[in-house]
């Protein structure tokens, strides 16, 4: 087995040690008095400038209703005709930068993140309401796609010789694509932002981000960070903007080289439909890098062991409130395991802590906005020719205050039901029984989706099978199937879950590069260096 | 840190009079101990064998059906018992006959049942009573901890709790009137009762989590304090036990906010346990003689090297965070002699129980306390049930206090006790394997223990004292 190279992740704050605690809550407290003041603005910054934006957006902390995080000024078409311009200019200085140049430069915006991680990952906190333990590592995850991206690319940026041959060289080399929109999703508002971004820019691309609505603060920030760290202000453009007409309009442009995508499945099509589209004037064929969805299935075998089994579903499906595109949303149990199984999770789930996700102690915090709350509540109620197995316990405090919603377990449900077949992106888990391995198998993989994929199992054939035969972007062997790290667990799906190669992984950056080969016949009258 | 030249010649002397003892008690080739023995010696010489073994072990008791545990015994054995020899692994095949899948069952389940039985001493407290006799009888206290499966929901961790009032209940109201129930060591603070339970604290509530700090030690304080009650009643002992330095922090802040409480103030000797193998434990044994200083009465202090090394090096190495614990033995070894002198020299506050199998450990706290002009009514040892009663047998027969640390439950909780066990039984770094299975030198075992380089200058960079503050959230979040 050959390795990878070694790549050391930015480590999670250990808990236990009490003064990790207090510094998110210093941060906290500290952002307290800036969210109080009103002092957190996200504008649209063009050429390295704050520009005002035409529209703006309030954004509601999901905990609680009655708290404005901060002001999003929307850009208009205006605002990215004018982007699109700026970064079709930048594009020849920034892809003639040296590659250790761009580099070292990731590394100084994983330098700043790292130095302001408290803010940052209190920000997530309060802005899409990540709970403490994942709002850290979305910040650890963005220092790590920085620092990955940037030795990934001084690995594939010099030119290599394809193979020695006499009176010719031929070099193998990459360049970037050119004007590169990232539309970033709000779920990990830091990491996969950043992520996408600065591979897209290492590679040597201008970047025009293009945040969620609901995390544009967050994105923002970012974006201060990589300006401030020395990303040319013509190499990356901010355009906060609601996907409808700004997204729509990047994404349609001639001048649009590339398209990197993270989120819903039908926002993803349509991007994949319309970039094909060729509008006059318009020279290359768009890529589109699109990361989709999810609808992950655990399988619980027979002989597994359930005290692992259960923290590893519980945490899988109701981290982050089943907001993840690698959460759990299918649970299937073999054989006479079945009933056991569910019996103790139906008690486990209704004593998990519901709260706000400034509370260290909640397990799971809201939903990310009002219109998520009720689109979820609204898929829960049509369920209702379904048996509930549980539904954790919801305050009505917490149900006035946020955007909260109880953790909801169905059980018995069938293969061809909405519930077991849609991702909901929320905390909602379905579970079916399976007569053998086999069976878990066959239904575990007959999704529409491939990203992620777990099984609790301590029988040695089946977990061979499984390695072979349950084919998804990340399958995890008895453990939790959310979380994987940048470099150790190179993460994406294939299937509706996306185009593209995996994120944090040694094939991500090829994405944003076109390879090029120079053939030079160096024999003149007979003369070659080669043999001179 | 180099200990007196008398001081040590005279700690090795007394050891290798302990050693010489061993000798007489090996276990005759008619006994069940003698068979698993012959099996560890076996397996330790496989390692690889020795994984799939365990493994099978660990799965066993979640197998329901013969069929399940014939399948699993083929699956994990066949292929390691192939690279020892391809007829071995023909002969673990035959198991799939189905006149043979039965048998296999039985023997599997029955060898395995009755391995762990030399561990565990009972399924309930009412089964292990028998048990508990037959010790007193042989002049050993003993200790009784409660095996639980991780509690994922409260109904769990109340049930848990129940077991253990339950137990208490049982033992108080039986074994104080036994004639084997009059102290072995009269004059002992150890045997104020003999009846002594260990609590696992952190199962008593299904959401104890270092992020949920304050509310997982009111409520861990709160329903230990319903155990202390009942113990109190029968005038029992009670140890806290340690976990893993994810839990500790707030298993030690409970067991300050009840023991030091008014209503347990004359609890007598409520005990808590310093892993010597952490950073932080010097910390640790002030922070807890400060405590009995504070209370005004004396707790007892159990030291033992600790439990979790294997597994805090993977969380510590996963995470890339800087590992808690000595990263070699021998600094623990050594550690642990730098505070049996501490908790020795404060056997005013503190009884100290040096729970150890290590000989060398052992011997050099018995010398030290002679050392010092103590006597056995001064400290004491503990050793966990089926592992090393020959050592045990040495020094109870010396005049001190052995008790021992006996867990109770059903095989499937008790899994993990288990094997954990047969590791420390096998693992190339264990005195016991070194003592009882290996040909190693006496004068080698007995040497003084050194802290390693790395470790020393870990010792010297003064520890953060930070976890010991509570953390205080009140005016961060919205107030709901």
């Amino acid at each position: 087995m050959t390795l990878l190279p070694k790549f050391t992740n930015e480590p999670l704050l250990d808990f236990s040690e009490a003064h990790n605690r207090h510094s998110v809550t210093t941060a906290l407290r500290e952002l307290e008095s800036r969210i109080a003041a009103g002092s957190l603005v996200a504008r649209p910054i063009l050429r390295g400038e704050e520009i005002r934006g035409k529209t703006t957006f309030s954004r509601t902390d999901p905990s609680d209703h009655t708290t404005v995080i901060g002001t999003v000024e929307f850009a208009d078409i205006a605002t990215a005709e004018e982007a699109i311009k700026t970064c079709l200019g930048g594009l020849d200085g920034w892809r003639r930068t040296p590659v250790h140049e761009r580099a070292n430069l990731l590394r100084k915006v994983g330098g700043i993140m790292k130095e302001r991680k408290g803010f940052l990952t209190a920000l997530i906190i309060r802005e899409v309401g990540k709970p403490w333990r994942e709002a850290d590592a979305d910040v650890a995850e963005a220092i790590d796609f920085c620092l990955y991206y940037a030795t990934e690319m001084e690995r594939l940026g010099a030119p290599r010789l394809t193979e020695e041959v006499m009176g010719e060289e031929n070099y193998y080399f990459y360049q970037p694509r050119g004007v590169t929109v990232v539309i970033s999703p709000w779920n990990f508002p830091l990491a996969i932002t950043c992520g996408m971004a600065v591979a897209a820019l290492v590679a040597g691309n201008t970047v025009i981000l293009k945040p969620a609505e609901q995390s544009s603060l967050i994105a923002h920030e970012f974006a201060r960070i990589a300006l401030d760290a020395g990303i040319p202000g013509d190499a990356l453009a901010f355009l906060p903007g609601q996907g409808e007409d700004v997204g729509r309009y990047l994404v349609q442009h001639p001048s649009t080289s590339m398209i990197a995508f993270t989120g819903s499945r039908a926002v993803g099509l349509e991007i994949l439909n319309s970039a094909s589209k060729v509008p006059t004037g318009q020279r290359m064929i768009k890529k589109v890098v699109a990361e989709l969805g999810g609808k992950n299935a655990i399988i619980v075998d027979q002989d597994a062991d359930f005290d692992d089994a259960i923290r590893g579903v519980l945490a899988s499906a109701f981290g982050y409130a089943g907001q993840k595109c690698s959460a759990c949303s299918r649970l299937i149990v073999v054989g006479d395991a079945y009933e056991p199984f569910l019996e103790r999770l139906a008690s486990a789930v209704s004593d998990l802590i519901i709260g706000a996700a400034t509370d260290p102690s909640s397990f799971m915090g809201p939903v990310v906005d009002q219109e998520a709350a009720e689109r979820i509540a609204k898929t829960i109620a049509s369920a209702s020719n379904l048996s509930l197995l549980a539904k954790g316990t919801l305050s009505s405090t917490l149900q006035e205050r946020g955007n909260f919603i109880a953790p909801t377990i169905f059980r018995d449900v069938p293969e061809n039901h909405p519930i077991w077949k849609d991702e909901i992106f929320g905390p909602v888990l379905a579970c079916a029984h399976a007569n053998d391995f086999d069976h878990a198998l066959r239904m575990a993989t007959a999704s529409e989706y491939a990203l992620a994929g777990g099984v609790f199992s301590r029988h040695p054939n089946n977990l061979q099978k499984a390695k072979e035969e349950f084919r998804v972007g990340n399958l995890y062997i008895n453990r939790s199937i959310t979380g994987a790290l940048v470099g150790r667990q190179p993460f994406g799906g294939f299937l509706m879950s996306g185009i593209g190669s995996k994120a944090g992984g040694p094939d991500y950056l090829l994405q944003f590069m076109e390879p090029r080969v120079v053939t030079e016949n160096t024999m003149r009258r007979g003369f070659t260096p080669d043999i001179g | 840190m180099t200990l007196d030249t008398t001081l040590n010649a005279r700690i090795i002397d007394f050891g290798r009079g302990v050693f010489t003892d061993l000798d007489t008690n090996e276990p005759s080739p008619l006994n069940l101990r003698y068979l698993n023995t012959l099996l560890m010696r076996w397996s330790m010489s496989r390692p690889d064998f020795k994984v799939d073994l365990f493994r099978l072990v660990d799965v066993l008791p979640t197998l329901k059906t013969d069929d399940a545990i014939a399948e699993h015994v083929r699956e994990y054995l066949i292929p390691s018992a192939n690279r020892i020899h391809p007829s071995l692994g023909w002969l673990i095949g035959l198991c799939k006959s189905p006149l043979l899948v039965p048998l296999t069952a039985f023997l599997v389940r029955n060898g395995v049942q009755q391995m762990a039985s030399m561990f565990i001493a009972g399924h309930s407290p009412q089964a292990a009573l028998p048990v508990l006799r037959r010790l007193r009888k042989k002049r050993y206290a003993f200790t009784v901890d409660l095996l639980g499966e991780f509690c994922v929901c409260e109904p769990e961790a109340l049930e848990y709790q129940q077991r253990y009032l339950d137990a208490i209940d049982t033992f108080g109201e039986t074994i104080p009137s036994w004639q084997e129930g009059t102290p072995i060591v009269p004059g002992h603070a150890g045997e104020k009762s003999p009846v002594c339970i260990s609590v696992k604290l952190s199962a008593l509530y299904s959401q104890t989590n270092v992020l949920n700090f304050e509310r997982s030690v009111a409520i861990l304080s709160e329903r230990l304090t319903e155990v202390a009650r009942r113990a109190k009643k029968y005038g029992a002992l009670l140890y806290v036990d340690a976990e893993d330095s994810g839990n500790n922090s707030m298993i030690y802040e409970s067991f300050k906010r009840v023991f030091g409480s008014p209503e347990f103030i004359d609890f007598p000797y409520p005990g808590i346990v310093i892993q010597a193998y952490a950073k932080n434990s010097e910390i640790r044994v002030q922070e807890m003689l400060a405590f009995a200083q504070q209370r005004g009465a004396p707790i007892a202090i159990r030291l033992v090297k600790g439990a979790y090394w294997d597994y805090e090096r993977v969380i510590s190495a996963q995470n890339h965070w800087d590992f808690p614990l000595w990263t070699k033995k021998e600094s623990s070894d050594a550690h642990y002699e730098h505070l049996s002198r501490i908790l020795l020299q404060n056997h005013e506050v503190c009884l100290p129980a040096f729970g150890s199998h290590n000989i060398r450990s052992l011997s050099h706290a018995c010398c030290y306390a002679e050392h010092l002009g103590l006597t056995e009514r001064d400290f004491e040892i503990q050793v966990l049930y089926g592992m090393a009663e020959p050592i045990a047998q040495a020094f109870m027969e010396r005049g001190h206090l052995v008790r021992m640390y006996i867990p109770l439950g059903e095989l499937l909780p008790g899994m993990g006790y288990f094997v954990r066990r047969l590791l420390e039984n096998t693992s190339n770094e264990s005195f016991l394997k070194h003592t009882f299975f290996d040909t190693e030198e006496v004068s080698n075992l007995m040497r003084e223990p050194r802290m390693h380089t790395q470790d020393f200058q870990a010792l010297t960079i003064a520890p953060k004292p930070d976890d010991l503050v509570p953390i205080q959230l009140q005016n961060v979040q919205p107030s709901f």
